[in-house]
C-alpha cells in the first residue's frame, strides 16, 4: 500500500506530501530536543539501553572499588588511631620523662611525666614545638640549677651542641640539689627521643658512698700501718710528721708524747740517742740533710746499730706530694744468721779445698799408672822389635857374603822367623790396642782405590810367590772409615786367602749394598766348615795344622774381627768346603762425594811415606820421649834407629854401617856433643842429610844457630803435624 | 517436578481466597508473594486480608486482563506466585505518583537498596527487578528509563496492570494499601540462575506510514499521512474505517523501526474522533511499520524452547499481552498457546503493556526463567 492514496486529486495529494514532509522535518529538528516527551525517553532508551547499561555496569564496579576503599581507609584510619593511642599509653607508662622529636627536630609527642620538674615549661610543651624551642625555654627556667658563671644562652647552646652528638646523656641539676639523667637516642627515621630520669636519689647515695669510702680508706690504712712488722713514719712536704705506726716508737725508743702529728723530722732526730750508730751508707748528718732537701729525693737506705746488740734498716721514699716516708726494720737476727753463714762458708771453703788436693793426687797418681803401662807396651814391643830389626839387618848384610847356597838357605829360614816374629808382635800389639779402652778412630772419608792400590803391589808379590793368580777389582767408592785399620782389615784377609789357598786364584772387589759398600775377598782354598765358622775368629785358631807355623799364628782374623767390631763394620762369611771362601767387610759409604784429600794435616800422612822405606836416625837422652818418637815415626811406616846420646848413635852407626835418610836429634844431650854438634860429626862422615833439631829451649840463640846451619828446630814438646811436614819434605825430596 | 517458586491458583470467588491461597503455597517463610488478580475479584477486600498473612513477606498485587495459571490462559482467577526465603532475597519497593515523583531520589534509593541486598545476600549471585505499573497510567516510559538508571545492571521486567478488556481502571496493592497512578518494584537475588526474556513474533513489511498530527501525551495519534489515522489505518489495511476493533489491532500491528530493531506500538482502540490511542509513546513525525506475524504458537514454542538450550528452567513468571490473548482467540490457538504455557510451567498475566529494562513495549511476551540451583541435584 502506498504512503498517499492514489484514488486522491493530485492537489490532495501534493498538499498530505507536504504536510507529511512537514511532519518528518519537525520530528528531525526537534524530536531529540523534546527530552521530556515520552516517545523521546522511549526511543532514547532503545538506542541507548545497551551502553547505558554497560556503563552503568561499570559506575557500579567503580562504586563498589569505592566503598572498599573508603572501608580500608576507615580501617587504617582506626589503626593508625588506635596505634597513636597505644603509644600514648606506652609512654604513658614509661616511668621516665619521654619525648619523641621527629627528623625536622620537631616535638610529636610527649608524656606528662617530660618536664614534669622544671614547671614554668610544661605548658609550652606541645606537638609541634622545636627541639631549640624546648632547650631555651629549659633555659631560662627558674627550676634549673645553672654552673656557676654560666648563662642560660651559654647553656642553651652547649646543649644544643650536645645534641648533634650522635650518643648524649648527662646529668642536669635542678633547684633544691635535685638531679636529671637526659639522654637522647636516635630514631630509625632521624628522629630523637628525650629520657629524662631522676637520678637524685643515686647521685645522694653515690655522694654518701664517697664520703664513707674515704673514712674506710683511712681506717684500712692505719690498720695496715699498725700490722705492719715495721716501723713507718710518714712526714709532710715540711718535714712534719703526719702518720705513723707504734712499732717505729718502739724500734727507734721514741716517747710515745713525742709522737704527735706535726713533729718535725729534725726534732724526731735529735731525740735519737748516741747510743744509735749509723753504721752503713749514711750518718747521721746527711739523714737530717736528706729530710731536709728541696725538690724530689732519691731513696734511701742504711743501716743503725742501737745500744751495740741491736741492728735496723731504715729505708726513705720521697713521696709526689714531696713529703717522705720512712721504714725501720729489725734485721739483727738476720744480720747475725748472715755472719755465721759467712763463717761456715769459710770453713766449707777450706774443707773442699783440701778433699780437691786429695783428688788432684789421686788423679795424678792414676794418670801416672796409666801412662806406665802405656809406656810399658809400648816399650815392651819396641823393645822387642828393636833387636829383632837389627837382627835383620845383620842377616841381610851377611847374606851378601854367603856362597854356600846351603848356608843361605839356613839364613832365608833364620830371616823368614825372624820376620814371622815380627809380625806376630804386631798383631798382639794390635789386639791389645783393640781391646784398650783408650782407643781413637780415625774416621773419615777415605777414597777406597787409596786402599786397594797399595796392597795390589803388597798383595801381588805374597801370590806370585805361591803361583796364586791375584785380582783386585778397581773401586771408585769414597768409605766413612779409619783408613789405617781397614786397611789392615783388607790386608789381613787377602794374606789369610793368599796363605790358605794352594792353587787357584784370590779375587777382591767391592760391590756397592745400599748405603754401604761390601768389600769381598775372595778364594779358591779348602773352605771353612758351617761348625767352623764361629771359631775361625779366635785368637791362634788354625785349621789348617798342616800350613807351616812359618805362615802365621792366627792372628790375622782376630784381628779383622775386633777391628771390624770396634769401627761398626759387619763382617761376613761365605763358605763351602773344597771350593772357597768369601770374606766380606761392610762400610758405610760416606754421604757427599768429599775430596780424597783429608781435610787435617793429623790425618795427613802421605802415601809414599809409608812406601818409602826411609830410615830415621833417632837421638834423644830422654827414654821415654825417645820411645815416643820413635813409635809415632814407625806408626808412619818409617824405620827408626835410635840412641841415647852422640857416642851411641856414632857406635850405632858404625855399627849398621848404614847412613840414614833423615835425623831427629835433640840439642840437649846430657854429656857430651850437642845435637847441633853430632849433627856436624854425622854430616861430615856421611855427607849432607836432612836433619831435625828437637829442643825445649826457646831461646833465640838455639834458633839462630839452627839458622846458622840450616837445621829445622821442632820445639819441644813435639808437635806431630811439624814432624810428619819434615818427614814429608824429606820422602818427596828423596824418593829412593 | 518442584519449583523454585511456590503457586498458587485460586478462583477469584472464593469466599476465603487467602486460607485456600496459604494452604496451598505451604509454610514457607517467603521474602515476597505476589497476587495477581482477576478484575472479578473484590481486589481490596483480598489484598487487605492478604496483609501480614504470609509472615514477613511483602505481598504486592495488581489487577489484570487475565490470567498465566495452571491451564494457561485463564479468567477469573487469583493467581499467587511466592518466593521462599530459602532461595531469593527480595527488597520490594513502592513508586507513587507517576507523573510527579522525584525521579532523582528514587534512583538514589534503588541504587542503595540493591547494594544493601547484594551485601544481604552474597550466596545469590542472580538478580531481575520484577515492575508492576499501572497500566492506565501513560507513564511506563519514564518510568523506566528512571528504574533503568537506578537498577543499573540488573535486569527489569515487567507488565502493566490491566482491567480485563475495559480499559477502565486498573489497581495496585503493596502490602494491603491500594494503589493507583503507581509502580510496585520488587529487587530479588536468588541462588537459582535466572533469564530475563522478551519475545515476539512479529515482522516489518514494507508498508509504512508518517504520523503527521498526534498529542503524545495522551498517545493519540489525530493524522497518519495526513488523513484521519483511523482511516489512514483503514485503507492501508484495506479495511472499513468503522469496522476496526481489537482483534484487527491484535492481527495488524504497527512497529517503529529504530536501528535494526522494531518494537511493537500497540493500538489500544479508535476515539470517538476517529483518532487511533495507543498503548504506548508515540509522536508527531515518527514512522509507523505495518507488521505482519510469523504462526503465534510455533514462535512462542521454538521461543520457549530457546531458553530451555542449556536446561530447562523450573519455572517461568510472564507477563503477556493482552493482544497475543486476542490474536491467539482470533487465530484459534488458544488451546494450543495454553498447553505450551502449561508445559512450560510458566504463570504470570496478561497485560496492558510489558516492560523490558528500559522500555516499555507492547505485544510481546516477557519475564524471567527461573532454574533449578546449581548446587542442587536436578
Amino acid at each position: 500500500m502506498s504512503l498517499i492514496n492514489p484514488s486522491d486529486s493530485l492537489e490532495r495529494q501534493n498538499e498530505k506530501l507536504i504536510k507529511i514532509t512537514e511532519a518528518l522535518m519537525r520530528r528531525v529538528e526537534y524530536g531529540t530536543a523534546q527530552s521530556g516527551a515520552a516517545y523521546a525517553q522511549f526511543e532514547r532508551a532503545a538506542l541507548l539501553e545497551r551502553r547505558v547499561r554497560e556503563r552503568t555496569l561499570e559506575l557500579e564496579r567503580t562504586l563498589d572499588l569505592l566503598h572498599e576503599s573508603n572501608a580500608q581507609l576507615a580501617l587504617a584510619n582506626q589503626e593508625t588511631e588506635a596505634a597513636r593511642r597505644n603509644l600514648a599509653d606506652a609512654i604513658e607508662t614509661v616511668s621516665e620523662g619521654f619525648a619523641l622529636f621527629d627528623g625536622d627536630d620537631d616535638l610529636v609527642m610527649c608524656n606528662s611525666r617530660f618536664c614534669r620538674d622544671f614547671r614554668d615549661t610544661t605548658r609550652d610543651l606541645r606537638p609541634g614545638l622545636a627541639f631549640e624551642g624546648y632547650v631555651e625555654r629549659i633555659s631560662r627556667s627558674r627550676y634549673l640549677a645553672l654552673p656557676e658563671g654560666v648563662t642560660p644562652e651559654a647553656w642553651a647552646e652547649q646543649r644544643i651542641r650536645r645534641h648533634k652528638d650522635r650518643r648524649v646523656m648527662f646529668n642536669v641539676q635542678l633547684a633544691h640539689d635535685r638531679w636529671l639523667q637526659v639522654s637522647e637516642h636516635r630514631t630509625a627515621n632521624g628522629g630523637t627521643v628525650v629520657l629524662q630520669t631522676d637520678v637524685t636519689d643515686i647521685i645522694r647515695l653515690e655522694r654518701q658512698e664517697r664520703t664513707r669510702l674515704k673514712d674506710k680508706q683511712a681506717r684500712m690504712i692505719r690498720a695496715t700501718l699498725d700490722h705492719l712488722n715495721q716501723g713507718v713514719a710518714i712526714f709532710d712536704e715540711n718535714a712534719r710528721l703526719v702518720g705513723w705506726n707504734a712499732k717505729i716508737g718502739t724500734l727507734l725508743s721514741i716517747p710515745a708524747r713525742r709522737l704527735h702529728i706535726g713533729a718535725s723530722f729534725q726534732s724526731l732526730l735529735d731525740q735519737l740517742g748516741d747510743d744509735f750508730d749509723f753504721t752503713r751508707g749514711i750518718d747521721r748528718a746527711g739523714f737530717g740533710h736528706w729530710a731536709r732537701s728541696e725538690g724530689p729525693r732519691d731513696p734511701i737506705s742504711f743501716e743503725v746499730r742501737h745500744g751495740g746488740i741491736q741492728t735496723l734498716q731504715i729505708f726513705g721514699r720521697g713521696m709526689p706530694d714531696r713529703g717522705f716516708v720512712i721504714s725501720c726494720t729489725d734485721v739483727t737476727a738476720e744480720r747475725e744468721a748472715a755472719a755465721k753463714l759467712y763463717e761456715m762458708n769459710e770453713i766449707l771453703e777450706q774443707r773442699v779445698m783440701e778433699r780437691t788436693l786429695e783428688l788432684e793426687d789421686a788423679l795424678s797418681a792414676a794418670e801416672r799408672a796409666n801412662a806406665s803401662k802405656s809406656r810399658f807396651v809400648a816399650a815392651a814391643s819396641h823393645d822387642l822389635l828393636q833387636p829383632l830389626s837389627a837382627a835383620k839387618l845383620f842377616i841381610s848384610s851377611l847374606s851378601d857374603r854367603l856362597v854356600d847356597d846351603s848356608d843361605a838357605a839356613v839364613l832365608a829360614k833364620a830371616e823368614s822367623a825372624l820376620t814371622s816374629a815380627e809380625q806376630l808382635i804386631d798383631a798382639l800389639l794390635d789386639i791389645s790396642k783393640l781391646e784398650s779402652d783408650a782407643l781413637r778412630f780415625d774416621v773419615r772419608p777415605v777414597a777406597l782405590a787409596e786402599i786397594l792400590g797399595p796392597l795390589r803391589d803388597e798383595m801381588g808379590m805374597l801370590a806370585a810367590a805361591k803361583g796364586l793368580s791375584l785380582r783386585i777389582v778397581e773401586s771408585t767408592l769414597t768409605v766413612e772409615t779409619d783408613p789405617a785399620y781397614l786397611r789392615r782389615i783388607v790386608q789381613n784377609l787377602m794374606a789369610n786367602a793368599i796363605r790358605y789357598t794352594t792353587r787357584g786364584r784370590v779375587v777382591v772387589g767391592v760391590r756397592r749394598n745400599g748405603g754401604s759398600a761390601r768389600i769381598e775377598v775372595w778364594d779358591t782354598g779348602p773352605g771353612i766348615a758351617e761348625a767352623d765358622q764361629g771359631t775361625i775368629f779366635e785368637e791362634f785358631k788354625r785349621l789348617d795344622t798342616r800350613a807351616s807355623s812359618n805362615d802365621g799364628l792366627g792372628l790375622g782374623l782376630a784381628i779383622v774381627e775386633r777391628a771390624c767390631a770396634r769401627l761398626g763394620h759387619p763382617l761376613g762369611l761365605w763358605s763351602e768346603p773344597g771350593r772357597g771362601s768369601c770374606f766380606m767387610v761392610n762400610v758405610p759409604v760416606a754421604h757427599a762425594e768429599t775430596p780424597a784429600t783429608p781435610p787435617r794435616a793429623r790425618s795427613a800422612r802421605p802415601k809414599g811415606l809409608a812406601q818409602a822405606g826411609m830410615i830415621v836416625l833417632l837421638v834423644e837422652n830422654d827414654a821415654q820421649l825417645r820411645r815416643a818418637i820413635s813409635i809415632l815415626v814407625e806408626s808412619w811406616g818409617v824405620n827408626v834407629i835410635e840412641a841415647e846420646d852422640a857416642e851411641t848413635a856414632l857406635q850405632l852407626l858404625a855399627d849398621l854401617e848404614i847412613a840414614p835418610d833423615a835425623m831427629l836429634l835433640d840439642h840437649q844431650l846430657g854429656r857430651g856433643m850437642t845435637g847441633v854438634e853430632l849433627y856436624e860429626v854425622i854430616t861430615g862422615m856421611l855427607g849432607p842429610l836432612p836433619c831435625a833439631v828437637i829442643s825445649a829451649d826457646r831461646s833465640p840463640h838455639l834458633r839462630q844457630l839452627c839458622k846458622g846451619v840450616g837445621l829445622d828446630l821442632l820445639q819441644k814438646p813435639l808437635d806431630r803435624h811439624k814432624l810428619i811436614q819434615f818427614l814429608d819434605m824429606v820422602a818427596a825430596a828423596d824418593p829412593g | 517436578m518442584k519449583g523454585a517458586l511456590c503457586i498458587a491458583q485460586i478462583a477469584a470467588t472464593d469466599p476465603t481466597p487467602v486460607d485456600a491461597i496459604l494452604s496451598q503455597l505451604g509454610p514457607g517463610p517467603f521474602e515476597l508473594v505476589c497476587l495477581f488478580v482477576s478484575p472479578d475479584a473484590d481486589f481490596t477486600t483480598l489484598t487487605q486480608a492478604a496483609s501480614g498473612r504470609f509472615g514477613d513477606a511483602d505481598v504486592m498485587a495488581c489487577t489484570t486482563a487475565g490470567e498465566l495459571g495452571r491451564d494457561g490462559y485463564e479468567d477469573g482467577q487469583i493467581i499467587a506466585v511466592a518466593f521462599p526465603s530459602s532461595l531469593f532475597a527480595v527488597r520490594s519497593y513502592v513508586v507513587d505518583g507517576l507523573d510527579s515523583f522525584d525521579e532523582q531520589q528514587l534512583i538514589d534509593r534503588l541504587i542503595q537498596s540493591r547494594l544493601e541486598l547484594s551485601r544481604r545476600a552474597p550466596d545469590m549471585p542472580a538478580e531481575f527487578a520484577f515492575l508492576m505499573v499501572d497500566g492506565l497510567s501513560l507513564r511506563e516510559e519514564h518510568l523506566t528509563t528512571v528504574l533503568a538508571s537506578g537498577l543499573g545492571p540488573m535486569p527489569l521486567f515487567g507488565g502493566s496492570s490491566g482491567d480485563g478488556t475495559d480499559f477502565h481502571a486498573t489497581y495496585l496493592s503493596h502490602n494491603g494499601r491500594v494503589r493507583q497512578n503507581a509502580a510496585l518494584i520488587a529487587m530479588v537475588r536468588s541462588r537459582c540462575p535466572v533469564r530475563v526474556f522478551s519475545l515476539d513474533h512479529l515482522v516489518p513489511t514494507e508498508t509504512r506510514m508518517v504520523v503527521t498530527s498526534a498529542d503524545p501525551d495522551a498517545r493519540i495519534v489525530h493524522e497518519i499521512n495526513a488523513e484521519p489515522a483511523a482511516a489512514e489505518y483503514a485503507r492501508l489495511l484495506g479495511k472499513d474505517p468503522n469496522q476496526l476493533d481489537p482483534f484487527t489491532f491484535a492481527a495488524h500491528p504497527v512497529v517503529v523501526r529504530l536501528g535494526d530493531t522494531h518494537h511493537v506500538r500497540a493500538i489500544q482502540r479508535v476515539n470517538e474522533d476517529g483518532h487511533l490511542v495507543f498503548f504506548s509513546a508515540i509522536n508527531e513525525g515518527m514512522v509507523l511499520t505495518l507488521a505482519k506475524h510469523n504462526d503465534i504458537a510455533e514462535h512462542l514454542r521454538e521461543g520457549l524452547a530457546g531458553l530451555a538450550q542449556s536446561g530447562r528452567p523450573r519455572q517461568i513468571l510472564g507477563c503477556d499481552c493482552i493482544l497475543r490473548r486476542i490474536e491467539a482467540g482470533q487465530s484459534q490457538k488458544t488451546r494450543e498457546i495454553s498447553a505450551i504455557l502449561r508445559d512450560n510451567n510458566l504463570v504470570g498475566f496478561s497485560t496492558y503493556g510489558e516492560q523490558i529494562g528500559a522500555l516499555h513495549v507492547n505485544q510481546t511476551l516477557t519475564g524471567v526463567a527461573i532454574y533449578p540451583p546449581e548446587d542442587e541435584a536436578l
